[in-house]
């Protein structure tokens, strides 16, 4: 099996691995840095978001890429989101406001609305609806993450 | 679910490496992938088995958007979410944020690029009716080095067609600049918030005071690939920003000319209906930013 | 937030199992690592009805990495086929033999065919790739009306017919009683003031969590079979295997993975995939491990509803229903799924058609036919999704025929008092409908919205208010569920104390995001006075948790909950007893003792008191000098079965605009009216009823399963089969008018599996309010915009 090495750090951690080129990211991250954080919705499509995490501080689907096209880049997944044990405002909030049930979206919500509340940090409702698109939950009926994102919104400010 | 096996995985820095490695392979065995958000779908689905990728991301000059007197020029690997907060994209471009901002979600929109939505040119795909509704023209070069300029409506065929030659990179879209004061919109109907629509339509005008001087409309979501409607075009001309029934009409002969068809989505009559009422918002729109 | 010692039941307590959760720390299937697992990849069908005429393995069996290659015929005689009594309904029907893989021919495109085992999962999907079907194709059975036709083919070939399963709810067991009783009906019928008579059909869809299925298996000669599933009733699971595989029950041990990702239903049955993978993990002395992809969830599972009703309603001029009469008819796909069959759902969609309405008399017939599509699977609004659309359709039609609000006319009709028996012999054990129903009015402001829906009507603009309903199983009694499923409807509980002064809790069930472990810590510190950070929970794994159900039909805060508080009950009248003894008090009854703020009372005088970490330690470390006949430790497994069945009670009301020209339309308001009883935690009963709102109105208006003329099914991807996002969904208000349950200890009552199902309605209804001067009546789902479009187009070219 053809073969490529690359050098990728998580959450800081820098990790230099020899993957079998069509490797997906997402199966890299889980499977050889065993972040099982990171989830898997979606067969080839890449709509549901599970799968999200932050490149170079962008939220996108690692699912839709080889982990070869990660090569010398930095990637923060939901493992990544608290700092020496101390929950993110948006992780805190999503508690708060029991904005998840099974929990099988909220990561990749997390790693989405993280990024998203740099670039907006005082968004409407309807804003966070639109940003949250990306992100199927069947769960939740969506409206507890909408709380949620605005009360991390709030306190971050 | 999981790629078939590939060779082989490339980055290059230079247009001419990238089209190098292009090269190197049988046509169809080495693709480029640029956001990967349609490539990897079909990559993943085994429909498209690729021995090598070639990354495009470190290719420089490919990325970027400027804005000069003579037009807008924006380089392929712009991503979507570049083109969504660019603020001097107003008037005349102002139809590429709309389409921008709206597509997908925002994942997408943080990797998908408007030279891979131009280059793929999927059924349902915002940028290539957009593109085409803009008059826009792509670069193509060569592996020789040589360029060749098309216009979008040219370079773009029928779904997943275009006129791309199999050695060739999209390097550059340009939108020339608007000789007097011009507008355009686009939008989109899908059955959830922001999918692949089922209609989009792009308006561009220019206008002198208030009254249509030329009009482009350009409508995607078609089972024969983005198309113009001359006849809405030509009835829009000499129609006034504040005359709703004139534009209702011109779209209802781009709605009568343009062939639509039936799918899990939408039938062919409910299609038309979009490209009517869609197509009179993003006219109202279009006149707006163009008085400014 | 906190509670006090009190109250805990009723409290704002955040949930315990989050932060693993939002850390990325949860453990579902795919994160449970075993060393040297295998990944197993099905090959399936692409055909819909088709002759196996080969499989050719070899390209496959040759790749490097590949372990085993299986088809049907290589385990036909190794497995014992479905059915099995465990997973068999005691109803009278024709139960369709099968394997794990198909045997001599497929049915469904999508059906398992083979299946490819290796050490990769990417060189798995190779494998499977390269095995090479021969198919010869049959005819096509497509829908249940095709499939009931005179000359149909018949899928299952041993089989008279393709009816699965047929049955009369009211008109009693013997032709006789059901003839007469169809014309006592017709007699009522016949002298009615109204009669409204109307086909509703509802569509495939279902509820495809976001985590899909998924098995890993182990066998070890000296412990037997070891496995972690996706699944709702691990228990159930155990026995199947153990009767199909052949091993004994006490050798299976199956664990529910602490966290899975959604069930609603479809984690529920007994799956063939699961039988396939702890066959061949017990054959290879290896784990095999199985991730379900999107795709083949999509084409096997998650596919429900699919029904079509002929309903006819007799009212009076004055609104008040005097009859129903339905014929039923369900699309059941090919039938072969443990323990549902298919046709369990439109079973209970009927004994479910009269709703909470007081209906005099009623007709109501069902048939379930098979095809050549996935079997149906269970789906939240279980089976009730199409009858309860087309009874809050047709309650609407009643209305406008008497010139009333649709409002009134449910209000009339509302059973009044309760208990009650349904026309079906559904019990509905207590609750006030009509006080639920008036606490939704008083929110709607329905004179307001009639005011507002004028004057934007003036303006050409079309507002639309509807309103729904819904009776809901709170829990299975044992008295519908052995007979439905062949299996106890109690709820089991161990509560184990730990001499530290900490609680373990056992259950049996599996949950799925419920917060199964918040809300029995609450319950559980509630009767104790301890924290609910004391409580552990452990749940679905059949080596330590007592024999449950599953977590099915809303069984956890009726049934489960129940159960552990009765043996927190228990216990806290032994450690009473013992402290009484030790304290000398001979007067004292257990009843004497609080348990209250970390510390056992002695009532009659509050200076007597122990920790209740004292007071545990005592019983279990110390044994000695106890009371006569009694023994040490603290534990106890109850298992609570109400005196009664169930219910749960809501009612919804929503508003909308309808864009004429378009037929696109936005909801502009969703609130709801709840009976849950008693609450134990409000959030988590917000998130419950936000959450099966959002489900049905995703169902209603985006998913559909479709399949093509030729059974291939179209729909198996999240491109395709569309869910609903947050922008296309409004907020839910949750309001409460509750009525504790007399038959549990706390008076909660189970809620959220058939929540969705009033909503189709609701929203249909609320649609037709807004076209009301084009007459329009929606009849069928999808509720899409192309289609409301036509019909707005064709009202305004008839007037
Ligand atoms: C969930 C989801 C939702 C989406 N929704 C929408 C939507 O609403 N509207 C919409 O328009 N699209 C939508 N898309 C598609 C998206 O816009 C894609 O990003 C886009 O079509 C392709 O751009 P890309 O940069 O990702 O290209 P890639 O996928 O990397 O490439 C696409 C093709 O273009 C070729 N290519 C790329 N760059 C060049 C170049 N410079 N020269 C020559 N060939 C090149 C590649 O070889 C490939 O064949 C969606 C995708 C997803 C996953
Ligand atoms: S798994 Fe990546 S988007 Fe679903
Ligand atoms: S919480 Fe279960 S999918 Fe979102």
């Amino acid at each position: 099996m053809s073969t490529t090495t690359i050098t990728v750090t998580i959450n800081g951690e820098v990790f230099e691995e020899t993957v079998p080129v069509r490797m997906l990211l997402v199966d890299f991250i889980r499977e050889r840095a065993a972040l099982t954080g990171t989830h898997i919705g979606c067969t080839y499509e890449g709509v549901c978001g599970a799968c999200t995490v932050q490149i170079d501080g962008e939220a996108v689907k690692s699912c839709l890429m080889v982990a070869a096209q990660a090569d010398g880049h930095e990637i923060t997944t939901v493992e990544g989101l608290a700092q020496g044990g101390e929950l993110s405002p948006l992780q805190r909030a999503f508690n708060e406001q029991h904005a998840l049930q099974c929990g099988y979206c909220t990561p990749g919500i997390l790693m989405n609305m993280d990024e998203f509340l740099r670039e907006n940090p005082d968004p409407t409702d309807d804003e966070i609806r639109h940003g949250l698109v990306g992100n199927l939950c069947r769960c939740t009926g969506y409206a507890h993450i909408v709380d949620a994102v605005r009360q991390a919104a709030k306190e971050t400010r | 679910m999981y790629p078939a096996p590939i060779d082989e995985y490339v980055r290059p820095a230079t247009v001419a490496d990238a089209l190098a490695a292009l090269g190197r392979y049988d046509e169809g065995d080495a693709v480029f992938v640029a956001g990967g958000q349609s490539l990897m779908q079909a990559v993943k689905a085994r429909l498209v088995r690729p021995r090598c990728l070639i990354d495009l991301q470190a290719v420089d000059g490919l990325s970027g958007i400027d804005v000069g007197a003579d037009g807008v020029r924006i380089g392929p690997m712009t991503r979507y979410a570049e083109i969504a907060r660019d603020e001097r994209l107003t008037g005349a471009c102002a139809a590429l944020r709309d389409a921008a901002q709206r597509v997908g979600d925002r994942q997408v929109r943080n990797r998908g690029t408007i030279g891979g939505s131009l280059c793929w040119n999927y059924v349902a795909a915002c940028m290539p009716p957009t593109a085409i509704g803009l008059g826009a023209e792509l670069e193509l070069t060569a592996a020789d080095g040589g360029t060749r300029t098309l216009a979008a409506e040219d370079f773009i065929g029928g779904p997943l067609e275009t006129a791309r030659e199999e050695n060739e990179i999209l390097t550059a879209i340009t939108i020339p600049a608007a000789k007097g004061s011009a507008g355009s919109a686009y939008k989109k109907w899908g059955l959830v918030t922001d999918a692949l629509p089922v209609i989009g339509v792009c308006v561009a005008l220019e206008a002198a005071d208030g009254r249509c001087t030329s009009a482009r409309v350009a409508v995607g979501g078609l089972a024969n690939g983005p198309t113009r409607s001359g006849a809405a075009e030509e009835a829009l001309v000499g129609v006034d920003a504040g005359d709703g029934d004139g534009i209702a009409a011109a779209l209802a002969k781009a709605a009568g000319e343009i062939e639509t068809q039936e799918d899990l989505w939408a039938d062919s009559d409910y299609r038309k209906q979009l490209i009517r009422s869609l197509g009179a918002e993003v006219t109202a729109t279009a006149f707006a930013r163009a008085a400014g | 937030m906190t509670g006090t010692s009190e109250g805990w039941v009723g409290s704002h307590f955040h949930r315990k199992e989050d932060h693993r959760l939002i850390t990325g720390k949860g453990r579902f299937l795919a994160d449970i690592a075993r060393p040297a697992a295998l990944h197993i990849v099905f090959k399936r069908s692409d055909h819909a009805h088709a002759t196996i005429e080969s499989v050719d393995v070899s390209a496959a069996k040759a790749m490097a990495g590949v372990v085993a290659v299986v088809t049907g015929d290589d385990i036909k005689d190794e497995i014992l086929p479905m059915p099995q009594p465990v997973v068999q309904p005691a109803l009278p029907a024709t139960y369709p033999k099968h394997w794990p893989l198909a045997v001599g021919k497929v049915k469904w495109h999508g059906e398992p065919v083979a299946a490819v085992i290796a050490r990769d999962p990417y060189v798995a999907a190779d494998a499977a790739e390269a095995i090479e079907v021969d198919y010869d194709p049959l005819p096509y059975v497509g829908d249940a009306e095709s499939a009931l036709a005179d000359g149909a083919t018949i899928v299952h070939e041993d089989w008279p017919d393709n009816i699965i399963f047929q049955m009369d709810f009211t008109g009693g067991a013997d032709e006789e009683s059901q003839r007469a009783h169809e014309a006592k009906v017709q007699e009522v019928f016949d002298s009615a003031d109204i009669v409204i008579k109307q086909r509703f059909t509802c569509h495939r869809c279902g509820v495809a969590p976001m985590e899909t299925r998924g098995a890993l298996f182990e066998w070890d000669e000296s412990d037997g079979l070891t496995g972690w599933l996706t699944t709702q009733r691990p228990h159930i699971d155990r026995l199947a295997l153990s009767d199909i595989l052949e091993i004994p029950a006490e050798k299976i041990r199956i664990i529910a993975p602490r966290d899975q990702g959604g069930g609603f239903g479809v984690k529920a049955p007994f799956y063939r995939e699961p039988m396939l993978i702890a066959y061949m993990a017990k054959k290879l002395g290896r784990p095999v491990r199985w991730i379900e992809t999107r795709q083949e969830h999509l084409m096997a599972v998650s596919q429900e509803r699919d029904q079509i009703h002929d309903l006819e309603v007799a009212a009076a001029s004055d609104g008040k229903l005097l009859a129903i009469r339905d014929r039923g008819l369900a699309d059941c796909g090919d039938g072969c799924e443990g323990v549902y069959w298919g046709f369990l759902m439109p079973f209970l969609g009927a004994v479910e058609l009269p709703n909470a309405y007081d209906w005099p008399i009623g007709d109501i017939k069902v048939k379930v036919a098979i095809t050549n599509k996935s079997a149906l699977s269970p789906a939240r609004a279980f089976g009730e999704f199409p009858t309860r659309f087309a009874m809050e359709r047709a309650i609407d039609m009643v209305a406008k025929r008497c010139g009333m609000e649709p409002a009134d006319v449910r209000r009339k009709n509302l059973v009044a008092t309760l208990p009650h028996m349904s026309i079906t012999n559904e019990y509905f054990d207590s609750g006030d409908f009509i006080k639920v129903w008036d606490n939704l009015m008083a929110e709607a402001d329905l004179p307001g919205f009639r005011a507002s829906q004028a004057e934007a009507r003036a303006e050409g603009r079309y507002l639309g208010i509807g309103f729904g309903l819904g009776v809901e199983l709170s829990g299975v009694a044992s008295e519908l569920f052995v007979p439905m499923e062949n299996q106890p409807g109690y709820g089991a509980a161990t509560v184990r104390l730990d001499p530290r002064g900490k609680v373990l809790v056992f259950e049996g069930d599996a949950p799925g995001g419920q917060g199964h472990e918040t809300t029995v810590a609450q319950a559980v510190a509630h009767s104790f006075g301890i924290h609910p950070n004391d409580v552990v929970v452990t749940t679905g794994d059949t080596g330590t948790t007592p024999f449950g159900s599953g977590t099915v039909g809303a069984r956890a805060g009726s049934y489960f909950v129940s159960a552990a508080v009765q043996a927190c009950e228990f216990l806290k009248e032994k450690i009473a007893r013992i402290m009484a003894h030790d304290l000398a008090l001979a007067e004292a009854s257990p009843a004497d003792f609080s348990f209250a703020d970390g510390f056992v009372t002695y009532q009659k005088d509050a200076n007597i008191k122990k920790t209740f970490r004292e007071a545990v330690e005592r019983v279990i470390m110390a044994p000695i000098n106890l009371p006569e006949g009694e023994s040490g430790g603290l534990e106890h497994t109850a298992f609570f079965e109400a005196e009664k069945p169930m219910i749960a009670f809501n009612a919804d009301v929503c508003t909308v605009e309808v864009d004429i020209e378009t037929g696109q339309f936005k909801i502009l308001s969703w609130t709801t009216s709840e009976d849950v009883g008693q609450i134990i935690n409000p959030q988590i009963v917000e998130g419950q009823m936000q959450g099966a709102i959002v489900q049905g109105l995703s169902n209603t208006m985006f998913e559909e399963f479709v399949y093509d003329e030729n059974g291939q099914q179209l729909t198996a991807d999240f491109e395709n089969y569309k869910l609903a996002t947050a922008a296309d969904v409004p907020d839910i208000k949750v309001t409460h008018a509750p009525t504790p349950c007399p038959y549990t200890p706390l008076g909660s009552r189970g809620i959220g599996e058939g929540r969705p199902s009033d909503v189709p309605g609701t929203l249909c209804n609320a649609i037709c309010d807004a076209l009301g001067p084009f007459g329009i009546e929606i009849t069928d789902l999808p509720l899409r915009p192309d289609s409301l479009w036509r019909k707005i187009q064709a009202a305004r070219g008839a007037s």
